[in-house]
């Protein structure tokens, strides 16, 4: 079997396993369940998505809402976790101090945290943001921190040999050196901080795609719901996918690095 | 002597309780916004006395067991096939990863319209977070096993069934524990956004019922009791990863 043919059966059979699932799903929710409160037909998602899409443009204002509680939390986080996780790495004073409490932070539950700076903040965007850059705060700080301490001796050892000025050496080799790590946990807090967006949003919010769902949810808007989830799972992609390439524009000697 | 790092981490962990009591006290007097310490014990302990934290613990434990373990047998058995077969796992995967890039927690209210308020609903959350993990991670262990290996088997004759059970899944255990480790922080946190947005018992109705009746050293309370059963099974997984597989100290399926 040559390598072309090959290529085309498992495109043939991915192709034919989604229309598969599609018609099951159809099949499941008009023929078997046919109770729109609980299974709608992906027709019905389809259309409901591009209604909301290009019809009424409800979707837009809910997504511009998450839009900017994300952009805020995750930039704040990346401006925040990055310079701490070099800190962290370049004194061990930092790290022993910090430590403890990251690690601790790190493994709790995020939406525990939900509450208390709903407490703190209040229902306004503060404490979204607040809820998002706690969520995107951690893998951004330990990938730093792993990036800068695995730097290559040697490199550092031929800045010395050059005699470079402590800034230069930051600059010039330790800052590139650790900035494939810096990026995989960017990329990995996109997904988390997403998922805070939606837990932000269920704690009392009136638009935000986290809302549209969570109202869908408790209306029993099955198609409403659906397309929510869908475009929180397309989010997800699309900004994987742009670090993904920011990844490969900057750090273009390395290719896939994985860290923390 | 104990190590330096541990002596810095014991004072950064005092020193911060020290003065939030202290600020706690003096400056906010506020038990809502901020409680000292000292009331979080308080309410701890009453609460303990009186059974309430351990009824809802317990809940929480048991939905997250019984969504676990069946997640890590069915997890393993199709992350198998999927690495052994290659028409099989291109049929799965568009699916699968259709699973993995939604958040979660969007899905939960979807399975509590279709599963109930009950346990069963929160068993199902953990059992979808943890599967996905795993099968991904176990398809990747079995696709990226050294041929050496195989040709080793082939060499021994080993049948098919015992060159499963003794190269193959030594082989692949692991990532199948990376995909353990991945899924318990995730799944933590699915069955606690469960039990949040509907429920009768568990550390998420705690939450929500302390946080609605602003109860807040009770809320403290459940974030200590969060923050701590999430060190907890981080630390068990890390522990058993090394050592079940101690060869390797870390397998990552490159998704996320």
């Amino acid at each position: 079997m040559s390598e072309r043919t090959d290529k085309t059966i498992s495109n043939l059979l991915k192709l034919g396993s989604i229309i598969a699932g599609l018609v099951l799903w159809h099949v499941l929710a008009v023929y078997v369940v046919n109770d729109p409160t609980f299974l709608v037909s992906p027709l019905v998602v389809v259309h409901t998505a591009y209604d909301m899409l290009f019809v009424t443009g409800e979707l837009y204002p809910h997504l511009f809402a998450s839009g900017w509680i994300f952009f805020y939390g995750f930039a704040l986080a990346i401006l925040a976790g990055v310079p701490l996780g070099f800190l962290m790495a370049l004194s061990p004073a930092v790290r022993d101090y910090v430590n403890p409490w990251m690690t601790t932070l790190y493994s709790t539950p995020r939406i525990a945290f939900a509450p208390i700076l709903l407490l703190w903040f209040g229902i306004g965007g503060g404490a979204k943001v607040a809820i998002v850059f706690l969520g995107c705060l951690f893998p951004i700080l330990i990938n730093s921190f792993y990036g800068m301490r695995v730097v290559n001796r040697d490199y550092v050892e031929l800045a010395r040999s050059f005699r470079l000025k402590p800034w230069a050496l930051f600059v010039k080799i330790l800052l590139p050196a650790a900035m494939p790590f810096v990026l995989a946990g960017i990329r990995l807090s996109i997904g988390r901080g997403l998922t805070s967006v939606a837990i932000a949003e269920w704690f009392g919010a009136t638009e935000g795609l986290g809302y549209l769902v969570f109202f869908a949810g408790q209306t029993l808007n099955i198609p409403t719901l659906f397309v929510g989830v869908a475009a929180f799972a397309v989010l997800g992609i699309l900004g994987f996918e742009i670090i993904r390439r920011v990844e490969a524009f900057v750090t273009p000697w390395r290719k896939g690095s994985q860290g923390g | 002597m104990p190590r330096k790092e541990h002596v810095r981490g014991g004072i950064s962990i005092f020193g911060v309780l020290v003065i939030w009591e202290i600020l706690a006290r003096l400056l906010l007097e506020n038990e809502l916004l901020i409680p000292p310490p000292s009331s979080v014990v308080r309410s701890f302990w009453n609460l303990t006395v009186s059974g309430q934290l351990n009824k809802h613990f317990a809940a929480t434990l048991i939905e997250f067991a019984y969504g676990f373990s069946t997640a890590c047998v069915i997890g393993v058995v199709i992350g198998y096939f999927m690495g052994m077969h290659k028409r099989f796992d291109e049929i799965m995967e568009p699916w699968i990863a259709t699973l993995y890039s939604i958040p979660i927690i969007t899905v939960v209210p979807l399975i509590i319209i279709w599963f109930g308020i009950g346990m069963v609903s929160k068993v199902i959350v953990v059992f979808k977070i943890t599967t996905v993990a795993i099968i991904l991670n176990t398809a990747a262990g079995v696709k990226n096993l050294d041929p050496v290996w195989l040709e080793l088997a082939k060499s021994l004759r080993l049948s098919g069934w015992e060159t499963t059970y003794k190269i193959r899944f030594p082989g692949a255990l692991p990532y199948i524990i990376t995909g353990m480790r991945l899924g318990v922080g995730r799944a933590l946190l699915g069955v606690i956004v469960a039990e949040l947005m509907a429920s009768n018992a568990g550390l998420g109705y705690l939450l929500r019922d302390s946080s609605e009746t602003w109860d807040s050293p009770k809320l403290f309370v459940t974030v200590f009791m969060l923050a701590a059963m999430g060190l907890v099974s981080f630390n068990l997984i890390k522990r058993f990863e090394r050592r079940m597989a101690p060869w390797r100290q870390s397998a990552e399926w490159s998704g996320e």
